[in-house]
């Protein structure tokens, strides 16, 4: 893994702005890690990263922490706005430069508003990877996404991958779409009209030329799948109390939703999950979600090391 | 009396200094008075004073409006923004009664001048320093957030002027 120039020194904002080479390159990287585990251990050594997460995280953190120290960075930071200055008002701007000041080779961001990571990046010199802005983008979960699919199935091309769930407010579901736009596959949108794909997304897809059909049941399409991406109601997005009581639940993946599925598809899911996926996958074949979870790791550590240009030795 | 000179009779006097807007799609006058906020302009700059001419006959158009604004400059900028909605108008400035047009062309980037539609954007912010911006997508008719990547459309701008 040779000094990478496609992610050196750039900013992770949008999955929109890597091509399908770029991201075969970098699965190609996460694999040759898994193989030589301790290959990355050190290699950025003396430089400090930064992780600004203004909403509370669990994993995207903890990966991009264990990231970082196993590269050999020193870390700073906040992994919620109630531990930092943000609780008493500052801004995404101020706090940005601030640790720019103290040194930060790269800023990791996490933020409520969509669009907070573009004006990050524009606020510093400093590589800036997008955590999760609102309800818009999360690249690196939208990457580990297509490394897991791609590992279960060999390949991504020729798949039929149902997207269900909260379309409209979660970001993995838009970022996920737009990454299989460089592939070949088949996209149905499972969800309610009120909680369907954004208009910017289709936009997108259609300007790709990418299938993509629009469904309410589950039911009516779940044969055909070869990958079904399940998430979260986002509460916490939905502007209005009623609407969200008017979803909730709507949608629960258990063994009888999946009756007339493949034997082959594989469920994935973001995590955290709340009622949308039962527990009850978990022990079968279907599962795929704690591999993709954990796909993390590799993909952050690897994604650091040539951003800040370390690539192996 | 023939129908064209008896609306010249009733079109207000020539201005010395000061921008008409001609070819405005008839009874939208309004809009383009939204788009340039020419109510808050008037209130800042007291010697300003608009004319708004409305069911005009017009040869391209069949009927237009007219705005003409008395001691002001539309910002090209601005008129440009207009063009978006209205892609029929022109634009006359005048400079001591010498008249010079322009023809408002649809930008590819707009900068500063229109709010994102996502009220959660990260422009919509107040306190955080950043200045919107959309690029445009002209065959969409449509523009979409640099930052969060929402779309408006056209027709939806002047509901999205910045005060």
């Amino acid at each position: 893994m040779a000094k990478e120039g496609n992610f050196f020194g750039r900013d992770i904002i949008s999955i929109r702005d890597f091509t399908r080479d770029q991201l075969e390159r970098l699965f190609q990287s996460v694999e040759d890690l898994e193989k030589s585990p301790n290959s990355l251990d050190d290699l950025l050594r003396g430089k400090l990263a930064a992780l600004l997460f203004f909403e509370p995280s669990t994993r995207t953190y903890s990966s991009f922490q264990i990231a970082a120290a196993t590269l050999g960075m020193q870390i700073t930071g906040f992994a919620s706005p109630a531990t930092s200055s943000v609780s008493k008002g500052e801004t995404l701007h101020d706090t940005t430069r601030m640790f720019e000041g103290y040194g930060a080779d790269c800023f990791v961001i996490r933020h409520p508003m969509p669009g907070a990571a573009r004006f990050a990046a524009e606020t510093t010199d400093k590589p800036v990877i997008n955590a999760g802005d609102g309800s818009r983008e999360h690249p690196t979960q939208a990457m580990m996404d297509l490394f897991t699919i791609r590992k279960a199935f060999g390949k991504l091309d020729g798949l039929k991958v149902g997207i269900l769930g909260d379309l409209k407010y979660g970001r993995t579901a838009s970022s996920l779409a737009y990454a299989l736009s460089n592939y070949d596959v088949e996209l149905t949108f499972i969800a309610p009209e009120a909680l369907q794909m954004r208009p910017e997304v289709r936009h997108f897809l259609q300007q790709r030329g990418t299938t993509s059909k629009v469904e309410r049941d589950l039911r009516n399409v779940v044969g055909g799948l070869d990958v079904l991406y399940v998430t979260r109601i986002q509460k916490e997005r939905i502007p209005d109390p009623t609407e969200f009581e008017k979803v909730k639940g709507l949608y629960q993946v258990n063994l009888a939703a999946l009756k007339e599925a493949k034997p082959s598809l594989k469920v994935l899911h973001p995590l955290p999950r709340v009622d949308e996926l039962a527990a009850e996958l978990d022990a079968t074949t279907y599962a795929n979600y704690f591999v993709q979870a954990a796909a993390g790791l590799p993909l952050r550590t690897v994604l650091m090391s040539l951003v800040l240009g370390g690539g192996a030795r | 009396m023939s129908e064209k000179k008896v609306e010249e009779r009733m079109l207000v006097r020539k201005i010395e200094e000061g921008t008409v807007i001609d070819h405005i799609p008839d009874w939208k006058a309004e809009t383009v008075a939204k788009v340039l906020r020419l109510d808050r302009l008037a209130r800042m700059q007291a010697e300003i004073s608009v004319a708004i001419l409305q069911n005009v006959t017009s040869k391209s158009l069949g009927r237009k409006d007219i705005v003409k604004i008395d001691r002001w400059q539309v910002d090209q900028k601005d008129a440009d923004i207009l063009a978006l909605i209205f892609p029929t108008i022109t634009v006359n400035y005048v400079n001591q009664w010498k008249v010079s047009k322009y023809t408002p062309k649809v930008p590819d980037v707009i900068e500063g001048r229109i709010r994102c539609p996502e009220v959660l954007c990260i422009t919509n912010q107040e306190r955080e320093p950043v200045v919107p911006k959309f690029r445009t997508l002209k065959r969409e008719r449509m523009l979409q957030c640099f930052y969060c990547d929402s779309l408006l459309d056209f027709d939806s701008v002047p509901d999205h002027v910045r005060s």
